[in-house]
């Protein structure tokens, strides 16, 4: 099966952010050909280059975001009025405008009704407004300077200044009008990318976004020029990033209203035309829910994560200090060691013997000055103290980081202590607490972000900005060896269950055959004269993965042959040289190799 | 918290209570669907009070342990206390409308939202989830956020003062930079005046190499550069050259022509304004000293325009701001051009040249505007049409000199008879000119013009 892989900042670049997943599904998937379709978001990432690709990655096509010079392209008479009415319609659909069909209508009501026919309504004004932008910037052959000009302003301000708009959107000036359309444009580049051919995404079985927003864009676009379906992989919620983003920098009001509507919008979209849309948690769960995503779409794939490294420590009993708590972490005050500190106050208070490791460093002067503060409370709070008159005496509380002689390393850290505690008040996926199960330890963790979907009743779970609550849980379990055994060892078997590489693999695996046997892509072979080509595209085409075996046929011993999509597509000789998918120049990467 | 042994956690601290916390989390149900277990959350939240939980109490502290101040007036004057020592009666503080006193928390959150959503997510960044919706009796975040944004009194929005532009000011480097180019001029043309035969060549080629290098120096950096604009349009290479054979035209074409339609030029210009094929510096050194307050003119309309462009509502409000502005910068260059003009010619004792020398200068100055503006193509067109037409011009009177081709010299001929030498460019410049002082009040007046680039990574 062909996959088109679309990602943003992301995978073959070797800074990509989300890079590891996409790295570990394609390198899992060895039985699926990928064809890559990266978007770069910064120069210096362009310059740094792709991680080394696996064989079945059978090309890369790029594209950068970060700038756009003009393509020079300018348009006819009629290609510009074709931009103003699409630009408008997006624009209206942003700001809330009435329709223009709405417009004209005196009786006041009547047209209310009609401006403001439901979200779907306004959904499909915007989807016809981008795909009409889109269709014009395949048939002109770029989009740039159209998205740059005055008529996209004029475009917004009369969108804005229209009877029906947003009460932000009214307030707009003259410069919210032009960061709106210089974002709009920085949002809609994917637009004017030539990946929507035959030879392109239209040759894929099934585009997987590796992320919503705007990486979303060339999969939607394939799945409306070429019908290719869509899987979206959301891991964290675009449209929240941008609210957070917006929100904190103090954009003008009517430039984050008409962005919000613009990114909202947006992301409706792509779950509306998404066959399945997969996330990491109920969270993103419920954005995805909140902004339109039918329910028997979404599916849950828990992110995978590396238990190797904790195989060792999780697999032997436990023969560690028993009176040890464990905090592993990167400090930052999100986590919230404050409250842990009190918290470990009350536990020394019902527990004399008992100690607390906080593992990790922090990065940046916000948490680095975070972490002096905790240090200073650490040492108000707990005096140093030695077993005897004659011995040096030390804190009860040691403030470590990986790769110090006291933690070699991650899985140490957690073998070191009897119970790993989590006091975040803030937490997306928690990973720490994720390693800990895989370390196979006893946790307490304040009851924030996904963690009760990932503890799923295997640790404790107090509220957060409760250090009492957490330090009762703490000393429970420090004078419960055997409810810590079982607590542990049920968080083992529930994170080997549910977090490892293979399950995220295996899942994605399975939604893959599951797409291509709902919406298979059919396509019609046509001959060098135009003629339907009857049989070309023979059964076994449709059949997911290589179904004669790995080894390509052809050519059995060259081992870049696999990729070409004829050895690939098992069919007669005759139906393949007039294929609608021409064999792909073989990449650079592969040329190397 | 979910639990009434656990609500009431903060009532009864010297009870012991085995296991607060575990109940809750090992007898979840893996199994159970998200939106079940929020029912069954938001079900058992809600039997005991919901305000007397641990977490209305810890709310004062909220903000200053996360470090973010965005809030941070909210705490009340007791919030000190109540965050070192729980107090149990401090849980009762705002128990009659918590969502008001969440509201007052993130007050400045709810008023810069601009739609529900933003609440939400900038709740869930400071900590809320649905299970602390839950105590506010909402199903989840979403419509807890929807009730903070219905709820949040919005005063109709003060016209806020229009942000002052950081507008750029000239630095002292970019007035001397400005400067420059005049002053390379004057020092070459002492030169040329003090020097004699093959020396003066020297100078004169050492002259010209050094006001181009100058001038050019002067276009990459400041306010005639096309950095920091908008999108750079597509670059034109015949711009440049148009733009050098123009220049040259005013120095060498005037003594050209008027020598060949005399039947000359009998030698190859010396430098002098009287050889036989006379050079005309005055108009050259007053363009090189006309850099400066070129350049201080596009100055002045950038920065006025950016001021216009944050003060103004709508765009056709800001173009008929700006069409006078344009015009007033323009006629300041050629206010201090013609002056200079007159000066250079007065210290030469030369004829200026004034109105080929001030249309040129006009075109020029014009084609610059539009280019670092963006707008290429019309500056291109410009500068083309006229050198050609001046090429033309000076061939046609050569052509003449063909047997039998007598006829196409003439209206050049009538031309220079009727006004002298000069006014062929004068003619080509101020069409020129005109033309692009058109498309400049047109183009130069949109919005998009004045963009500024957004600071790429």
């Amino acid at each position: 099966m062909r996959i088109g892989l679309v990602t943003e900042g992301g995978y073959p670049y070797v800074s990509g952010d989300a890079g590891l997943w996409c790295e570990r599904l394609v390198r899992g998937l060895g039985q699926h050909e990928f064809d890559l379709y990266a978007l770069s978001r910064t120069r210096q990432q362009e310059d740094e280059g792709w991680v080394p690709l696996p064989r079945q990655v059978s090309r890369v096509r790029t594209a950068p975001l970060w700038t756009a010079e003009d393509d020079g392209v300018r348009y006819g008479r009629r290609a510009r009025r074709r931009f103003t009415e699409c630009y408008g319609e997006l624009a209206a659909a942003l700001s809330g405008a009435r329709g223009a069909e709405a417009g004209g209508v005196g009786d006041d009501t009547e047209g209310e009704a009609a401006g403001r026919g439901g979200p779907d309504h306004e959904a499909d004004r915007f989807a016809s407004a981008l795909y009409g932008l889109a269709e014009l910037a395949r048939d002109e052959g770029g989009l740039v300077g159209a998205l740059h000009s005055e008529t996209a302003v004029r475009a917004l301000e009369r969108a804005c200044r229209a009877p029906g708009a947003m009460r932000e959107a009214r307030e707009a000036r003259v410069p919210d009008l032009l960061t709106v359309a210089a974002h709009l444009e920085h949002a809609l580049r994917p637009l004017a990318l030539d990946w929507y051919e035959d030879d392109g995404l239209g040759a894929a079985d099934l585009c997987h976004t590796a992320a919503g927003g705007t990486a979303a864009l060339p999969g939607l676009l394939a799945r409306h020029f070429c019908d290719v379906p869509l899987l979206v992989t959301e891991y964290g919620v675009p449209l929240r990033a941008h609210y957070l983003a917006t929100g904190a920098d103090g954009t003008a009001p009517a430039v984050r209203a008409l962005l919000a509507a613009f990114h909202g919008r947006l992301a409706t979209e792509v779950y509306r035309q998404a066959a399945v849309i997969t996330h990491g948690n109920a969270h993103t769960r419920r954005w995805q829910e909140r902004c339109g995503a039918d329910r028997t779409r979404l599916r849950t794939v828990h992110p995978g994560m590396d238990a190797a490294a904790f195989a060792e420590v999780g697999e032997e009993p436990e023969a560690v200090d028993a009176d040890t708590l464990v905090w592993v972490g990167r400090v930052d005050p999100a986590k919230d060691l404050v409250s842990l500190l009190h918290a470990f106050a009350e536990v020394r208070r019902a527990e004399p013997k008992a100690r607390l490791r906080v593992v990790g460093g922090a990065s940046g002067p916000d948490a680095v000055a975070y972490l002096g503060h905790c240090k200073a409370l650490a040492a108000q709070l707990f005096p140093d103290e030695a077993e005897g008159p004659h011995t040096v005496g030390d804190n009860p509380v040691s403030f470590e980081e990986i790769g110090g002689p006291e933690a070699p390393t991650l899985a140490d850290a957690y073998a070191s202590g009897a119970v790993t505690v989590l006091s975040s008040v803030v937490e997306g996926f928690p990973v720490g607490l994720v390693e800990a199960m895989f370390c196979g330890c006893a946790t307490v963790s304040t009851d924030v972000g996904a963690v009760v979907e990932v503890i799923g009743g295997t640790g404790l779970v107090v509220p957060p900005r409760n250090p009492r609550a957490l330090a009762e849980a703490c000393v429970a379990l420090l004078r419960d060896p055997e409810r810590r055994a079982r607590l542990g060892a049920a968080a083992r078997a529930r994170a080997l269950e549910l977090f490892t590489v293979e399950q995220n693999i295996a899942a994605f695996h399975g939604i893959y055959l599951e797409i291509v046997s709902r919406c298979p892509v059919r396509r019609v072979v046509l001959n060098d004269s135009g003629e339907p080509l009857p049989f070309a595209t023979p059964a076994e085409a449709h059949v997911p993965g290589h179904w004669t075996g790995p080894v390509a046929p052809a050519t059995p011993t060259a081992p870049a042959a696999p990729t070409a999509p004829a050895a690939s597509r098992p069919g007669p000789a005759w139906a393949n040289a007039a294929s609608v998918r021409p064999s792909a120049p073989a990449p650079t990467t592969e040329a190397a190799r | 918290m979910t639990t009434p042994g656990e609500s009431g956690h903060p009532f009864t601290p010297t009870t012991p209570q085995p296991r607060p916390a575990s109940d809750r989390a090992e007898g979840l149900r893996p199994g159970l669907a998200p939106d079940e277990r929020d029912r069954s959350v938001t079900a058992v939240g809600t039997q005991p009070h919901s305000a007397s939980g641990p977490l209305s109490a810890s709310g004062s502290d909220e903000q200053p342990r996360l470090g973010a101040g965005a809030a941070a007036g909210g705490a009340t004057p007791d919030s000190g206390a109540a965050s070192e020592r729980r107090v149990p009666g401090a849980a009762r503080r705002g128990a009659v409308d918590p969502v008001k006193a969440l509201m007052h928390r993130h007050r400045d959150l709810c008023e810069r939202a601009v739609d529900p959503l933003e609440i939400a997510a900038g709740l869930e960044a400071h900590g809320v989830t649905d299970r602390t919706a839950a105590r506010f009796r909402h199903r989840d975040v979403f419509s807890l956020a929807e009730e903070m944004y219905a709820r949040v009194s919005r005063a109709p929005e003060a016209p806020s003062a229009p942000v002052a532009a950081d507008v750029p000011r000239m630095t002292v480097d970019q007035v001397v930079l400005s400067l420059l180019p005049g002053a390379l001029c004057a020092a070459a043309v002492t030169g040329l005046r003090l020097t004699e035969g093959r020396t003066r060549l020297a100078v004169a080629v050492a002259g010209v190499l050094a006001v181009a290098l100058g001038v050019r120096t002067l276009l990459r950096r400041g306010p005639l550069s096309t950095l920091g604009h908008t999108p750079a349009g597509t670059s034109t290479p015949g711009t440049r050259a148009w733009t050098y054979w123009l220049i040259a035209y005013a120095v060498l074409g005037d003594g050209l022509l008027g020598a060949a339609v005399t039947g000359g030029p009998d030698g190859l210009p010396d430098g002098t304004a009287t050889g036989p094929w006379p050079l005309a510096v005055a108009p050259a050194l007053a363009l090189a000293l006309g850099c400066a307050p070129a350049t201080w003119a596009a100055h002045l309309f950038a920065v006025r325009a950016r001021r216009r462009l944050a003060a103004s509502r709508g765009l056709e409000e800001f173009a008929a701001s700006v069409r006078p502005l344009l015009l007033a910068a323009f006629g300041l260059f050629l206010g201090a051009l013609a002056a200079l003009l007159a000066a250079c010619g007065a210290v030469l004792h030369q004829p200026a040249g004034t109105a080929q020398a001030l249309t040129l200068g006009a075109l020029l100055l014009l084609a610059r505007l539009l280019t670092i503006h963006g707008f290429t193509h019309a500056p291109a067109v410009a500068l083309g049409a006229t050198a050609t037409v001046e090429a033309v011009a000076q061939a046609s009177v050569f052509a003449a000199r063909l047997p039998g081709c007598g006829p196409l010299a003439t209206p050049v001929d009538s031309l220079v008879a009727a006004w002298g030498p000069g006014c062929v460019p004068a003619l080509a410049c101020g069409t020129a000119a005109l033309a692009l002082l058109v498309h400049a009040t047109r183009t130069l007046s949109r919005a998009s013009a004045h963009a500024r680039v957004e600071g790429q990574p």
